[in-house]
């Protein structure tokens, strides 16, 4: 694991490059450029607006319904846009992989990154929605950092073992729009936590992503620590998750030019 | 004596034919275990060994040479001398930095200016983004994309983008260097720069392997060159020998033998068959190795169904790229060819021969002038190796080795 941070830090330069190319290639020729990375967060928080809060009354923990899915909304895209890219990275750069050798974890890296660029836009619209909605910012949104720490341990390994198997089964591409979207309903997005059954939240908080989100709008709009033995939980999955995956990248890339 | 720089020992690859070459799916591959539980042991599909026991050394600052026909194993060894893929079986040790001539701008983005791509280039070949930025006016200078480079590189011509991407690979500094058909990129000014690169990375020590079809560009800068052949090593050694004994090796086939039997490649469907295309010294002893200056005779059988009194037969000398260097035919000599019913043996005399050192292969055609309808056609009918001490190699480039005389005029 350390020999991979190192090996990592060692290529920041073409992780660097990546994740420029990401970000520029993904803004270029369009009309509204970055403002594309709020477009996506914004329009599903409206139409969760109107759906979850409008129409079936799901509870905010008091808060405005808007604010409330926005919070979970970002660090879920977030998330499944790294996802998404991720997991089609070796694909999408298969001439490279099959012409030159680098480290092929470093496209994950950059992927990841460069959805994070696309965060740190949508966090200006989050400021905002906290002036609009008068909500109090706490000292608690410096759980913040190690949130994110986790979640993006998190993406590397999901998308450690998704990007591998997609090389070898391209099913994983067709599938992984449904299985993101199945996933977030079973997290904290778009209703708070409590309205999960008692009997059902030991196997709801499996899902490491769970704490997460719940955990960012504790620390953003609730003034709340994390639920630190769920967090405890997630953080033991996604590490174990994380090693494993690893290990499975690090041998399968030894083909990827081959079976790509 | 150092440690090699590059060493291979019993290196083989394979591919899996029905697995490797498509995108599995799930369901194929359920499909694949339940039959291997069926059969067990069976052999279930049919493995492809693009590379065996591949087995050489480099030392430091050697220029190694790689030949081999389509499919010989060259791209195969390539990718794993430049860690794309791995062998199978045997084993492959690269000691300092490496890099690759191949497939050069693979990672440029078409979106991306030149600017944009030459940093994301140079990255994924190695480099930090500071050397980067050091040579960042020399590696657009030498690409001429000087004016463009703030341009997407999409509405870069393919010629501008295949500069550039070999520019930004040849200013890598690598210590190890594989290059892949180095003249296939730009026009003719450009392909001497590269040549020019290429001597002088030779003369900075780094130890290169060289790819190339056009041979001669191997023996001016290899000393060293290695045969490929059906994924295996069919020759290794001093680069002339080697080179010459791949081109023999390669003209020869498909060449009438001269054992076979004239009668058995008349077609006798045809009008007029060619046969057997013989060459021969000035002393009428086939032969096919000649010195500059010598005289050969190329004798073509044929065989006529009736009387065609107005065919015209062409004897074309092609290089090894096939490519045409001449062809004589027999009509504008006002030679009547009086093809009659039995077998008739037209003889061509060439005094001298002019051609520069190399091979060379020798088609035959025969036609009526007037329809342009081919009679037959033997496509590398025979074959004419020049060499010698008076043959004269390929350095100023061109097949001809023209009589003359230099003198100071002025």
């Amino acid at each position: 694991m350390l020999e991979a941070i190192r090996n990592t830090w060692r290529h920041r330069d073409l992780i660097v490059s990546f994740t420029l190319r990401d970000i520029k290639a993904r803004y270029k020729q369009t009309g509204l450029g970055v403002t594309w990375a709020i477009v996506q967060p914004l329009s599903m928080m409206v139409v969760f607006t109107l759906v979850f809060s409008v129409f079936a009354k799901v509870p905010s923990d008091g808060l405005p319904y808007p604010i409330f899915a926005y919070s979970g909304l970002i660090f879920w895209t977030f998330f499944a846009n790294s996802l998404t890219g991720g997991t089609l990275a070796m694909v999408a750069n298969s001439p490279l992989i099959r012409k030159i050798y680098f480290p092929r974890e470093t496209l994950l890296v950059s992927v990841l990154l460069a959805s994070t660029f696309d965060l740190g836009i949508a966090l200006l619209l989050f400021a905002a929605m906290f002036l609009y909605y008068k909500v109090a910012l706490t000292i608690t949104v410096l759980w913040m950092f190690p949130l994110l720490a986790l979640q993006m341990l998190l993406t590397l390994g999901v998308t450690g073992l998704s990007s591998a198997a997609h090389v070898n089964y391209r099913d994983i591409g067709h599938a992984l729009p449904l299985l993101t979207q199945l996933w977030m309903f079973a997290t904290p997005v778009a209703y708070p936590i409590r309205v999960i059954p008692e009997w059902l939240k030991p196997l709801y908080m499996l899902n490491p992503m769970a704490p997460i989100i719940d955990g960012y709008r504790r620390a953003f709009l609730l003034g709340q620590a994390p639920d630190l033995p769920a967090l405890a939980v997630s953080a033991a999955i996604t590490v174990a998750l994380s090693a494993l995956a690893l290990a499975v990248f690090k041998r399968a890339e030894l083909t990827f030019a081959d079976v790509i | 004596m150092a440690q090699p720089v590059i060493e291979l020992n019993n290196v083989s690859k394979r591919y899996r034919l029905r697995r490797g070459w498509h995108v599995k799916s799930i369901r194929d591959e359920v499909e694949r275990l339940a039959k291997r539980l069926i059969m067990r042991g069976a052999p279930t599909r049919d493995d492809f060994w693009a590379l065996k026991d591949v087995t050489f050394a480099l030392e430091k600052g050697e220029v190694l040479g790689l030949v081999g026909r389509n499919g010989a194993g060259k791209s195969t060894l390539l990718k794993i001398l430049s860690h794309v893929t791995v062998p199978t079986t045997g084993s492959f040790v690269a000691r300092g930095r490496l890099g690759a001539l191949i497939e050069i701008g693979a990672g440029f983005h078409p979106e991306l200016t030149g600017r944009e791509n030459v940093f994301l280039n140079g990255s994924i070949m190695g480099m930090s983004r500071r050397e980067v930025q050091e040579k960042f006016d020399r590696i657009v200078a030498f690409a001429e994309i000087e004016r463009f480079i703030d341009t997407p590189i999409k509405h870069y011509s393919s010629g501008q983008q295949m500069r550039l991407g070999f520019s930004v690979a040849a200013h890598v500094d690598p210590e190890i260097l594989l290059i892949d058909e180095i003249l296939a990129v730009g026009d003719a000014s450009f392909q001497a720069k590269c040549l020019n690169k290429l001597a002088e990375l030779k003369e900075d020590d780094k130890t290169i392997i060289l790819v190339s079809h056009n041979l001669s560009n191997i023996t001016d800068y290899a000393k060293r060159v290695v045969w490929l052949d059906g994924g295996s090593v069919r020759m290794i050694g001093e680069s002339n020998e080697v080179v010459d004994a791949y081109l023999e090796h390669v003209t020869s086939d498909g060449v009438t033998g001269e054992a076979k039997s004239t009668e058995s490649t008349f077609d006798p469907d045809r009008d007029l068959a060619i046969g057997e295309v013989v060459v021969r010294n000035r002393d009428e002893v086939v032969q096919d190795r000649f010195d500059r200056g010598e005289t050969v005779l190329i004798d073509v059988s044929y065989a006529a169904r009736r009387a065609m009194p107005g065919a015209v037969f062409v004897v074309s000398i092609q290089d090894l790229h096939g490519y045409p260097l001449g062809g004589i035919a027999t009509d504008p000599d006002s030679m009547k060819v009086n093809a009659a019913v039995e077998q008739g043996v037209l003889r061509l005399k060439l005094d001298p021969i002019l051609f520069t050192k190399g091979a060379y292969t020798l088609s035959v055609h025969a036609m009526d002038p007037v329809t342009k309808r081919y009679y037959d056609i033997r496509r590398r009918a025979a074959r004419i190796l020049v060499d010698g001490h008076r043959a004269t190699s390929r350095e100023a480039s061109g097949h001809i080795h023209y009589p003359h005389q230099w003198e100071h005029i002025r």
